[in-house]
């Protein structure tokens, strides 16, 4: 049976591909079982799709908990322990990642030696509402299984994609095809595994985990507003950014547009934003008057602020 | 009536009550509602919240609020309103609370909740005079189990219920009308997006006393299909476009706050819209947006000729 699975933040689509895959394989004659996974079902989460393939009818069912191909939608996911991306790899595991870091550091990385295959960047750009990469990626899953045919894929994809117009087919089939032909190195590479007897079944290992303090364990339910203590800043893919050059400081403006309440007003009187739980919607980038707040991609605000408290460091006496 | 704290857009509150931190969806148009309207009721204010979106916001062990919330199912949430203002008033009476510390009570429902499920236990309580505020955020479907069709969804709206046909075949329940031939002490409509005027009711809300509806359309991305950041953008198109009156009932007489001039064309708020793209794509569908605009332009007219 082929076990497969796909990694991706809620809005990129995963549902989809998994569907488009399924639907591919079932035309190629696979008995498949296709099915998405949240946890919170919203935009920006951490969720997983995942796909079984097999010549026989399929009795496993649930989470794929070992796959034979992990596909990823988003890079950043590695990062977040309850995305459970790695969970269940093993040596044999092909992976494909929607990344612009080369396999070599991924390996590095991830220490496997494993196959990794990079999805390349699209030549066309995708529109607001129909992200490409979901079709991108079931193209390239079909292709590193090697079950199916591009003809047959493209059948797939046109069939799934249908209810949304003409516009999302075009865009759709172009995108499963660019998955499609950037694996062509990988073709068949994925190998099924066999199934687990239930015997082998084995319990986890029994994990002592520290104490947390007891205002994280057990917060004060009778404190008010103590929801602070989520950060629903992890949601965040793209992160406003003020520049104070530009900004005219009428704060009651992009104040009052967010719907979280997380902008204040620090002692200069600028908007501040509070990281720990902007949820990344980006009103107050539409809603700025002087367009003195910009969507940068979270990871490299990171990056970018890494790097200057790196340069602080080194600039500081030692 | 007393002259508004609020005269101008920097006057609204720039630190805010309710907690960071829930779990409602990036740019959530019924969050941003909450979350002002709480800005003015103040702290002393207790949540009867019936179940929906807002379920959300109070998830064990973590609130939001600065005091209790208090959920109920979603056809009881007037009736959980009526126990708890009851409760206070016993309270009152035996002098073991004081005037100072009394509560507002406000139920808290989505549309599904309002228009259809808990309907007749609102109009029970207002029969019964209860005083309390009944805030529905109107997202027109039931969002929180993925935007299914409710009696609020407008006409031509796609949902999940049915996400290949033409949408939804009737009209948008009319619940402001249905709250104000009860004969409320007040009822209002209001938006996130339009937070000066929403400062401004509710302050005339929190001044009176009975039934009292804020009915706050609430721009739900995942569930109409546009991108977060357009929440407010929506939202303000909705009042332009006329298909959204903000408007208030005081003193037994509808007064509308502002008359769109001049009027956005519909498809300018539906076309930004996933659920309403099946009127533009593949065809255009002129009858079906031609059966949208004739509706607003005839509810305008009502207004103009004073019939509304």
């Amino acid at each position: 049976m082929y076990r497969i699975r796909f990694h991706g933040r809620g809005g990129q689509g995963m549902k989809t591909a998994s569907r488009l895959l399924g639907t591919a394989l079932f035309k190629s004659g696979l008995e498949v079982q296709d099915a998405p996974r949240y946890g919170a079902e919203r935009r920006g989460a951490a969720m997983f799709a995942y796909v079984r393939a097999d010549r026989q009818p399929i009795r496993e069912r649930g989470n794929v908990v070992s796959p034979d191909l992990l596909l990823v939608a988003d890079d950043t996911l590695f990062q977040v322990p309850v995305a459970g991306v790695m969970a269940g790899v093993t040596a044999e595991t092909v992976l494909a990642v929607a990344s612009t870091t080369s396999e070599m550091i991924w390996r590095d990385r991830l220490k496997i030696a494993n196959p990794i295959y990079l999805l390349p960047h699209s030549e066309v750009v995708a529109d607001d509402d129909f992200p490409d990469v979901s079709a991108k990626i079931a193209g390239a899953a079909a292709r590193l299984t090697g079950l199916v045919s591009e003809a047959v894929l493209l059948q797939a994809v046109e069939e799934e994609i249908a209810q949304f117009g003409p516009k999302a087919v075009k865009l759709n089939l172009h995108a499963a095809l660019e998955g499609f032909q950037a694996m062509a190195a990988g073709e068949g590479s994925v190998r099924e595994s066999a199934d687990l007897p239930a015997d082998s079944y084995e319990k986890p290992e029994w994990i002592d985990l520290d104490l947390d303090l007891a205002a994280t364990a057990a917060p004060n339910i009778h404190a008010a507003a103590n929801s602070v203590q989520v950060r629903t800043g992890l949601w965040r893919t793209l992160r406003p950014v003020l520049d104070p050059k530009i900004c005219g400081k009428c704060t009651w403006i992009c104040g009052s547009s967010c719907p979280d309440g997380v902008i204040g007003v620090d002692a200069g009187g600028y908007p501040e934003i509070d990281y720990d739980h902007c949820k990344g919607c980006m009103i107050c980038v539409v809603q700025c008057p002087r367009h003195a707040i910009a969507a940068i991609p979270e990871q490299e605000a990171v990056d970018a602020l890494e790097k200057t408290k790196t340069a602080q460091l080194k600039g500081m006496p030692s | 009536m007393k002259e508004s704290q609020f005269k101008a857009a920097r006057d609204l509150p720039s630190s805010h009550i309710l907690g960071a931190g829930t779990a409602m969806c990036a740019g959530c148009g019924g969050l941003g509602a909450v979350r002002e309207v709480y800005d003015v009721l103040g702290k002393d204010t207790i949540f009867v919240n019936a179940a929906g979106c807002m379920t959300l916001l109070s998830v064990y062990p973590f609130t939001p609020f600065r005091g209790s919330w208090l959920y109920t199912a979603m056809a009881s949430a007037p009736a959980g309103g009526q126990g708890v203002r009851d409760a206070l008033d016993i309270r009152l009476e035996q002098g073991s609370l004081r005037k100072d510390e009394d509560l507002q009570v406000v139920v808290l429902t989505g549309d599904g909740t309002a228009n259809g499920i808990g309907l007749s236990a609102t109009s029970a309580a207002i029969d019964r005079q209860l005083d309390f505020i009944y805030l529905c955020y109107d997202n027109e479907g039931y969002g929180n189990t993925g935007q299914q069709t409710s009696a609020a969804t407008p006409h031509g709206a796609r949902t999940a219920t049915d996400p290949e046909t033409g949408g939804m075949p009737g009209r948008k329940k009319d619940l402001f009308a249905i709250w104000t031939a009860n004969r409320p002490t007040y009822a209002a409509t209001v938006l996130a997006a339009e937070p000066l005027d929403l400062a401004r009711k509710i302050e005339t809300a929190r001044s009176l006393s009975g039934p009292r509806l804020i009915l706050a359309l609430a721009p739900c991305p995942p569930g109409w299909g546009f991108e977060p950041s357009r929440s407010v953008e929506i939202g303000r198109l909705a009042v332009r476009t006329g298909i959204f009156p903000l408007k208030e009932y005081i003193d037994g007489r509808v007064v509308h706050n502002r008359i769109p001039h001049p009027r956005l064309p519909v498809e300018d708020y539906l076309k930004p819209q996933q659920r309403f793209a099946h009127l533009f794509e593949p065809q255009r569908d002129d009858k079906r947006i031609g059966e949208i605009q004739a509706a607003v332009d005839a509810y305008w007219l009502e207004v103009e000729n004073g019939h509304a």
